[in-house]
């Protein structure tokens, strides 16, 4: 049993980094397929394109920060914390990257039809960021009262 | 469900049905993208497109039941639903143009009139009723009535396509880079293509820019140029 908490308190420690990149994967492929797809339909503008395609690609840095914040020594006390605290805030970073790269395939495949509302096809996929920030910040609150 | 992102992405916007002068890409460059989807949505989507838009091209001779049957039978290898309510709308829609038509040849009998949808055996009740009792349920009927009985077929088409348009991109924005959107965007395509071969000025006009532009093309041009210039050495 001892065996199994420790191990929670692995997959906890490396859960926000693994989760988060797994999440900025599908969420950078599926805006950049859009992106890719853009590209050949447009004369200018494609650097902003391939710009949004890399925006879920925050998820993985929350995560390696995150996980930097709930490194320290493995012990029965602090394990279960960490399980909960690293296994949440990575599930909340794969999903705010996978649902972070629809929006921005989405805002790709408007703002190629009216460039002008770039900017603002933008917004819900910043609006996604900001949940993802959420968890990341919280994460690093809450494991300050962990037992060290 | 497989999504097509790139081939979504790399479709040109379609701008409003009225508004078309010509399309932004050829029937051709069309369907090179089109072979980025896999066989068997590419068979739904042939299978859609044929029913929705049945090729002018094609000699029909077969009965009205024969024909009624044939489509049940392609509806049910519909496998998306929102598809194959679209397609259902648009065989009722056509259901309800040949009952006007049909009945104002003289000793047309309702038992003889075949269709398919939901208001088949509603016309037949109320045949001799204007727009068959389906006043209240369908009020875009009565506005094809009209246009019928003034034998304005050309307006009486472009009404029922603009409002077909309007149903396709509101089930094209439904969707998230499916194969419906593809799907629809496809019919779109294939209404403004028919929008612009009805309009003799228009198709008159898209020709004229397109052989001006290829005649100031570069790849053109100076091949003839060059041409020209050593005829004259």
């Amino acid at each position: 049993m001892d065996n199994l908490i420790l191990a929670l308190g692995w997959a906890g420690l490396y859960g926000p980094m693994a989760l988060g990149a797994i999440g900025s994967m599908i969420g950078c492929s599926l805006a950049g397929q859009a992106a890719a797809g853009a590209l050949l339909e447009t004369e200018t503008g494609h650097g902003r394109y391939i710009g949004i395609s890399a925006m879920p690609s925050s998820q993985s840095i929350y995560g390696i920060v995150v996980m930097f914040a709930l490194n320290r020594e493995l012990t029965l006390a602090n394990a279960p914390g960490l399980g909960a605290i690293g296994l949440l805030c990575g599930l909340a970073l794969m999903f705010s990257a996978i649902y972070q790269g629809r929006s921005c395939a989405s805002a790709i495949n408007v703002s190629k039809i009216r460039p002008e509302i770039f900017g603002m096809s933008l917004a819900p996929a910043a609006i996604v960021e900001g949940f993802a920030v959420f968890a990341f910040i919280f994460a690093l609150v809450i494991s300050a009262d962990l037992p060290v | 469900m497989s999504r097509y992102y790139t081939l979504i992405a790399a479709l040109p916007d379609l701008p409003a049905l009225t508004a078309r002068q010509e399309l932004p890409l050829s029937r051709i460059a069309l369907d090179k993208r089109l072979t980025l989807l896999s066989e068997e949505d590419r068979e739904q989507l042939d299978r859609v497109e044929s029913l929705y838009h049945p090729p002018l091209t094609r000699v029909d001779n077969q009965p009205d039941q024969q024909r009624v049957l044939d489509w049940q039978r392609q509806l049910k290898e519909i496998k998306s639903p929102a598809l194959r309510q679209l397609v259902e709308q648009r065989l009722e829609w056509q259901t309800l143009l040949a009952a006007l038509r049909s009945r104002d040849q003289s000793g047309s009998q309702p038992e003889h009139f075949y269709g398919s949808g939901r208001w088949t055996g509603f016309i037949r009740r109320h045949w001799q009723e204007p727009l068959f009792g389906l006043d209240a349920t369908l009020p875009f009927l009565g506005e094809l009535a009209k246009l019928h009985k003034k034998g304005a077929s050309g307006d009486l088409e472009a009404a029922l396509n603009t409002y077909l348009w309007k149903e396709l991109l509101f089930v094209e924005r439904s969707f998230h880079f499916t194969l419906e959107t593809l799907v629809c965007y496809v019919l779109r395509f294939g209404l403004a293509e028919k929008h612009l071969q009805s309009n003799g000025e228009e198709a008159l006009a898209a020709f004229h820019r397109m052989t001006e532009q290829l005649l100031a093309s570069p790849t053109l041009s100076q091949p003839l140029d060059l041409a020209f210039e050593e005829a004259l050495r």
